[in-house]
């Protein structure tokens, strides 16, 4: 037998009746319902930040004040900083000039856009090299323990990535640090930058990468290995096995098709975690990143700041979720 | 993230007579910091400071929120005055200054063959402009006091005048800290990049880090660094991390968790510069129930300082006898150490008629490493005199509005410990900006004013010792401890500055054994 008769995953996904389109403007018309969904949650996400820097003690003027600072210093520059004014027109203000690319000025009236132009793309290359490697660590450990379900490697891989998801990044980036740095003297211990802003050495990156990559692999083979265990539980796999193909084969081509859309969901989720741990593990190896801004700017009460930072990381998570949406549609088509 | 905001430009300031202590080392170490061993030429000095990338600034004159930025600028940009060794002021790019007879006019001679970086010569009326700049700042009031933007004018080409409201013999002083030269009419948007006349200047500047290279022609004598490469930490164990990785060759002000992370290792020295932060318990003396002198001399005597310096300063520090300014060589230590004696501080209490009843709240912040727990040990300390102290940790912008100034008892720190008269001056006279305990005593007052108006140093010095005594018997401080500064270095730095507070920024007399 052939596979023709026996996929009916492939059947689903490409409907007979929907012609390519009608599917791209299907899509095209979902993809915007996403979007605007996103574009109005990212819009309420803001104003919540915006708000609970308002609740937090202190404000921008006071936490960047010098001791010196009379109070009609600190009303000035409270007024400068329009800390006057009503919360929620500070946001109406912040927002529109948004889309314009306009992010505001910090409460040390540095502009927004200037403070984030180097350590964003450090960040970007950070949370990408780790996003990547995390991917493809979770497919290969993943696959490798669906071979033999229930097998040694299985059961290995099953404790180690429950193990790796439960350590936080601080103590993953002490363990590396202090064997492959201060112990053995192999890696550098902290990021050093040069005249550009960015690493001086890619040796440099290994240590955060690697600290970022552990637990987010941890989650992301449970997600990969779960869904490919859901996959094998179907009448094509089982089909397939019954017919006697390569495990190999089976997995490859029979029940990680499937499995993508739960998978793609899956590491899309682990973005945010990505970018969430970067704080920490920025910290740790003094990497140039938005992490260490953000860090500060919590401090700082410097709302324009944490807004930006979080709009960046809200639009990079928007771009992975929308990929993975694109997965399922084009992996289920019609059938969502 | 146990560094704050506050920490690098207060947890700066100052001076002292200090001797350099190196705690722990490899065998060059008895060569190391000026103490032997002939200078050599060259070499870059990598060096790593403290900051965080919100609050990187280029402005001399602005909010120096980062250790990191103001090390950049004091190597690029020379102060009027320095913290000195044996004098608690020496020159700069101000060769000489007198006073007129009564004290309230300051003439200061700019240093023969000054030039900015760019070749051209320092003039009086730069530093006008400069000085003018910084008084117009919104701390201007605090860090140029008693003295009014047009009080400061030019005369000639090379003196600078400086008139002050009162008389202030200790006007030099104030001239050492943030008083950075730039040339006149320098615009604001140039400011980062301007020419200084510092002995380094700017080769580039990126997200807090920096390369300086060694300017040849520099006023103050010879450097001997070809280069220093700043770069900024945002936690000190990163910082205590690269030094022990061989990243960078100096971790400036890493503090003691670092400190004792790296006095395990044989190689590195452990710089500690002694009477760098003040960390005293400030008590209300207008009201409330610190009010009774009685009360405040008991909460002095129930104190035991030798464990505050021991758990809280983790050693690294040396016990203070409630008088602030202990790095000033006038400070007075013929006056006797107070002692824990928790028998007359009851006493006391009674005769006061203290309420042994109540709880009284300390309240305290986490801005530097060891204040909350200062309070913490202080609370348990008291507990044993029989008073109940509940400790209160605020976020460090309501303290500043709500308790700071204002509060009946609370923590606080300086780390700008330039002299007895500067605390005086600032927070202790009455009506003084930063009366931190709300302090008036005529006596003190009175003896204050003697010691600015008096010229001759030994008639100064007495009065200085009476303002000590009544600041000792009175005064709303307890001021248990001083913690040291500590920079960790590596075997071939030599010649670090010995000095506390802004005496570690000055950087022109390291040279490297390699």
């Amino acid at each position: 037998m052939t596979g023709t008769t026996t996929r009916p995953a492939e059947a689903a996904v490409r409907p007979v009746a929907a012609s390519a389109t009608r599917r791209a403007g299907l899509l095209a018309l979902r993809g915007a319902a996403v979007l605007g969904k996103r574009l109005l949650m990212l819009l309420v996400l803001l104003a919540v930040v915006f708000a609970a820097i308002e609740l937090l003690p202190g404000d921008a003027a006071s936490a960047t004040s010098e001791r010196g600072e009379g109070a009609a210093g600190l009303a000035a520059r409270r007024h400068l900083l329009g800390l006057d004014r009503p919360v929620w027109e500070r946001f109406a203000d912040w927002i529109t000039a948004l889309p314009t690319g306009g992010l505001g000025t910090s409460a040390r009236g540095e502009r927004v856009t200037d403070l984030l132009a180097a350590p964003l793309p450090n960040t970007v290359l950070l949370g990408g090299t780790a996003f990547v490697l995390t991917v493809l660590a979770a497919l290969a450990v993943g696959l490798g323990a669906s071979a033999r379900p229930r097998g040694i490697v299985d059961r290995v891989v099953d404790l180690t990535s429950t193990a790796g998801f439960a350590l936080p990044e601080f103590v993953v980036s002490i363990g590396l640090l202090l064997v492959l740095s201060l112990w053995t003297g192999w890696l550098p211990a902290a990021t050093v930058t040069g005249a550009d802003g960015a690493p001086a050495t890619w040796s440099m990156l290994v240590m955060p990468v690697l600290a970022l990559t552990v637990p987010q692999t941890g989650w992301n083979t449970r997600i990969v290995r779960a869904a490919l265990a859901d996959q094998a539980a179907t009448p094509h796999v089982e089909a397939a096995r019954l017919d006697g193909l390569s495990t190999g084969r089976i997995l490859l081509r029979h029940a990680l098709p499937g499995a993508w859309p739960a998978i793609a969901t899956g590491i899309a989720t682990s973005t945010g975690m990505l970018l969430g741990g970067t704080v920490v593990v920025e910290t740790l190896f003094n990497y140039p990143g938005i992490g260490t801004v953000l860090a500060g700017a919590v401090a700082d009460r410097d709302t324009p700041v944490i807004a930006a930072v979080v709009a960046c990381a809200a639009a990079l998570i928007t771009v992975v979720l929308l990929l993975a949406d694109l997965v399922r549609a084009r992996t289920l088509g019609a059938r969502s | 993230m146990d560094w704050s905001r506050r920490q690098v430009l207060w947890a700066g300031g100052g001076m002292g007579a200090a001797a350099l202590l190196t705690a722990c080392g490899g065998g060059d170490r008895a060569r190391s910091s000026g103490s032997g061993g002939k200078p050599r030429k060259g070499g870059t000095l990598r060096i790593g400071a403290l900051g965080r990338s919100s609050a990187i600034t280029r402005d001399p004159h602005g909010t120096q929120g980062n250790e990191s930025d103001y090390l950049v600028i004091a190597l690029v940009h020379d102060t009027l005055t320095a913290p000195g060794l044996k004098d608690n002021t020496v020159g700069r790019l101000a060769s000489s200054w007198k006073p007129s007879k009564d004290l309230t006019t300051w003439r200061f001679t700019v240093a023969k063959g000054a030039t900015f970086h760019d070749g051209t010569p320092v003039t009086a009326d730069d530093v006008v402009w400069s000085l003018r700049r910084l008084r117009n700042t919104p701390a201007g009031a605090a860090r140029l006091p008693g003295i009014k933007a047009d009080h400061i004018t030019a005369e000639g080409k090379d003196t600078v005048v400086l008139v002050s409201d009162f008389a202030n013999a200790e006007l030099p002083l104030l001239t050492r800290l943030s008083t950075f030269v730039l040339k006149k009419n320098t615009p604001d948007k140039d400011i980062a990049e301007a020419p200084g006349t510092g002995p380094f200047r700017l080769d580039w500047y990126r997200g807090g880090n920096a390369r300086l290279l060694r300017n040849a022609h520099w006023h103050g004598g010879p450097v001997h660094l070809d280069a220093i490469e700043v770069t900024m930490f945002e936690s000190p164990q990163a910082m205590a991390n690269a030094l022990m990785s061989g990243q960078i060759d100096v971790a400036s002000n890493a503090g003691a968790v670092a400190a004792r992370t790296a006095a395990a290792r044989k190689d590195i020295q452990v710089v500690r510069r002694p009477n760098d932060m003040a960390m005293p318990l400030v008590m209300r003396t207008s009201g409330g129930p610190f009010a009774d002198p009685g009360v405040r001399a008991a909460m002095k005597l129930i104190v035991d300082r030798k464990a505050m310096v021991r758990q809280v300063l983790s050693g690294y520090g040396t016990v203070a006898n409630d008088i602030l300014g202990t790095g000033d060589p006038d400070y007075a230590t013929s006056i006797p150490q107070r002692h824990r004696d928790l028998a007359r501080a009851r006493k006391l209490l009674k005769d006061a008629g203290f309420d042994f009843s109540r709880t009284y709240e300390l309240v305290t912040t986490e801005d530097v490493p060891g204040l909350a727990e200062s309070a913490t040990l202080f609370a348990s300390q008291a507990r044993e005199a029989g008073i109940k102290v509940k400790v209160v940790k605020q976020e460090s912008g309501t303290f500043y509005q709500k308790t700071w100034l204002k509060g009946d008892f609370y923590t606080n720190y300086w780390g700008t410990n330039d002299s007895v008269v500067f605390f005086a001056s600032k927070t202790m006279t009455t009506g003084s900006g930063q009366n931190e305990a709300d302090w008036s005593d005529e006596a003190f007052d009175a003896a204050y004013h003697k010691v600015l108006a008096t010229p001759g140093p030994k008639a100064r010095t007495a009065a200085l010792h009476d303002l000590q005594q009544i600041e000792y018997d009175r005064s709303g401080y307890l001021l248990w401890g001083m913690a040291d500064g500590i920079d960790l270095a590596a075997p071939a730095v030599h010649g670090l500055p010995q000095l506390p507070g802004y005496g570690r920024v000055q950087l022109e007399n390291v040279w490297l054994a390699r």
